[in-house]
């Protein structure tokens, strides 16, 4: 699903010159669910953003679903995150003027042919999927942080993208509110088959993915199958 | 997308009330000064009724109280005045000459009907020397010496409002001291006031001096032959001065006098379009500061769209619908209020002068709207979405 090939991202600033990944290569298939670890300033949400197409890469090659992302237009990438993609973040990054349900029908106003109506109805979906069916006229502010990540989570699947990728979604809430949202990527990666990446501090989230791949210093230092991953196949 | 964006303003009303209200304002100070542009404007395009070039206005004032003895006087300056061959015609005027500072008017009745008009006293020849249309019955002279009543020659705008569909030739009109006027002729327009001034209802009426034996009269208009100038000027005044001992006189021409009376209706129109430039402006730098603040402001929300499927020209033309849906808003406000002129009649102001500044003006409060927007605009398109929504 995503492939990454000899991946080198610099940050250059006027005096310095950060290294934020180096030689990083990765193949996710359609379907796994993985979890990145790694110190503060390591170089995951820059991995994060390499794979979502928010930021270039300085060398190597990123693939979507078996296509080389390079030389493309603004629009193309726009066109590819509003399709295959969905993003969690760690602040939610919800906006505070409009309701939950406007909120969750974003995506879908970005993409071509799909009428008001059917846009209304896909974003209760979402919403019911998250569970928060009860607050779609609410706003942000209105809710506390567990909801508002459902809410970011509720926006991150309308689309039926076939990736989500996930920074640090539970690292503002606390484990009970985590443990919620845990439940509901976990729900997402089995029930409807989504490629999901997810950065987190806590290992016993990770524990629970499939994968776990390790990050120190812009490299990859460990990448292995959970223990989960075996309980879970037998 | 455009409702997406009318919800978005909407929900911030709080936040974006300075800025509506701005508008609004604007909005009303432009409708207010195109309004009076337009007005004068479209007066300025309409015929004066008359023809003012080579002709001069003889202000003469006599240094005694005989109303007799100066009669006298002016009957041998004008006799001597039309010895000139320099001079095409002229006829004596009340004081209320074409672009003169001065106005007579009179409450005249027909049956049942009234109306305040403007009264112009002048001599026959008047027709000839401002160059007269009569589109309908002629004008008066020596043969209504007999007639009982005083002949008038109305104009167009004094026909609508007293006859309507009715022929007014020959019906007779009443001013309260019990004179009777007839009517025997109607020129299509006569606004002397002004070229910037709408016409008014007005008539002629005759000064007959063997009949009006009390009434002096001072104003000589003078239709010269073409080239005349300052030399003959001289030598007339030289001349009738020789008459009039004592007089004084003076000769101005009525382009001269054009010209006054258009500088009077110019300066207010300048500078209230200068202080509204001056207020366009302030409104601009503030609309433009808010915009540019709200973009750093709003760093999250531009990323996140970035995220979901948003190319950086979407962000673009969001920024600018977003601006002109907030224009949208007090504009929708600012109309409400601007149609109520029309609508009401608050002035004696065709409609048409209304509907065509508010056309203007909300044109060019859009205009100035994507002028503010275009720059802060550009600017969040072209923030980079990792950026946008980094977090430490
Ligand atoms: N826009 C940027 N400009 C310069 N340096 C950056 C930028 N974004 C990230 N970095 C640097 O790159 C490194 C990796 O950052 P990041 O991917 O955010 O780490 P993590 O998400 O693992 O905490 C850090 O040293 C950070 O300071
Ligand atoms: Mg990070």
């Amino acid at each position: 699903m995503i492939t990454l090939k000899n991946i080198e991202k610099v940050y250059q600033t006027k005096t310095i010159e950060t290294v934020a990944l180096h030689n990083v290569n990765l193949h996710i298939p359609k379907g796994e669910f993985v979890s990145v670890m790694g110190p503060s300033g390591c170089g995951k949400s820059t991995l994060l953003n390499i794979m979502g197409l928010l930021d270039e890469p300085t060398n190597g090659i990123v693939e979507i679903d078996g296509l080389p992302i390079s030389r493309y237009k603004d629009k193309e990438l726009a066109h590819i995150r509003n399709q295959k993609l969905g993003f969690v973040f760690q602040s939610y990054h919800l906006i505070n003027d409009l309701s939950v349900l406007d909120n969750v029908e974003l995506p879908l106003l970005y993409r071509t042919g799909v009428s008001a109506a059917e846009t209304r109805r896909l974003a209760l979906t979402a919403l019911e999927k998250v569970g928060l069916s009860a607050r779609t006229k609410h706003y942000p502010t209105q809710l506390s942080g567990g909801q508002r990540q459902r809410v970011a989570i509720a926006r991150a699947l309308i689309g039926q993208p076939e990736i989500i990728l996930a920074d640090e979604p539970t690292g503002n809430l606390d484990s009970v509110m985590g443990e919620e949202i845990m439940n509901i990527l976990l729900n997402l990666n089995r029930h409807d088959g989504t490629t999901i990446v997810m950065v987190t501090h806590d290992e016993n989230m990770a524990q629970k993915t499939e994968r776990l791949i390790r990050f120190f210093d812009g490299q990859q230092v460990s990448d292995a199958k959970t223990t989960a991953f075996d309980y879970q196949k037998v | 997308m455009i409702r997406h964006l009318f919800k978005l303003i909407w929900n911030r009303k709080r936040s974006n009330f300075l800025l509506i209200t701005e508008i609004f304002f604007c909005f009303l100070v432009l409708f207010a000064v195109l309004s009076l542009i337009v007005y004068n404007v479209r007066n300025y395009n309409k015929p004066l009724g008359f023809e003012h070039e080579n002709v001069w206005l003889l202000s003469m004032r006599p240094d005694t109280d005989s109303t007799a003895l100066n009669r006298q006087t002016l009957e041998q300056i004008m006799q001597r005045a039309k010895g000139f061959q320099e001079i095409e015609s002229m006829a004596l005027t009340n004081s209320n000459a074409p672009f003169a500072f001065s106005q007579m008017n009179n409450q005249l009745s027909y049956g049942e009907k009234m109306i305040m008009a403007n009264e112009y006293l002048v001599q026959d020849d008047f027709d000839k020397v401002m160059r007269m249309q009569v589109s309908h019955g002629r004008w008066f002279g020596q043969q209504d010496n007999a007639s009982h009543h005083y002949p008038i020659v109305i104009n167009r705008a004094m026909q609508q409002q007293l006859f309507e569909g009715e022929d007014p030739l020959g019906k007779l009109l009443h001013r309260n001291d019990s004179s009777n006027y007839q009517v025997v002729g109607v020129v299509e327009h006569y606004r002397p006031s002004s070229e910037y001034t709408a016409e008014e209802p007005g008539f002629f009426n005759r000064i007959q001096l063997p009949r009006d034996e009390k009434d002096f009269y001072g104003e000589l208009l003078i239709k010269v032959k073409p080239g005349m100038g300052v030399e003959f000027e001289e030598k007339m005044v030289k001349e009738l001065s020789g008459i009039g001992k004592g007089w004084t006189m003076e000769v101005t021409t009525l382009e001269k006098m054009r010209q006054n009376k258009a500088k009077v209706a110019k300066v207010p129109m300048i500078a209230l379009t200068i202080i509204c430039v001056f207020l366009i402006l302030n409104v601009a730098l503030g609309l433009f500061g808010v915009l540019w603040y709200n973009i750093s402001r709003r760093n999250s929300e531009i990323g996140l769209r970035r995220a979901v499927g948003a190319a950086s020209s979407q962000v673009y033309r969001q920024f600018i619908g977003e601006v002109l849906v907030l224009a949208t808003f007090g504009l929708v406000l600012g109309v409400a209020f601007a149609i109520q002129f029309p609508l009401l009649q608050v002035f004696e102001v065709e409609s048409t002068v209304y509907l065509i500044a508010l056309g203007i003006a909300i044109g060019l409060i859009y205009l100035l709207a994507i002028g503010c927007a275009f720059y802060p605009s550009r600017q969040a398109a072209a923030i980079h979405p990792a950026m946008a929504l980094h977090e430490e």
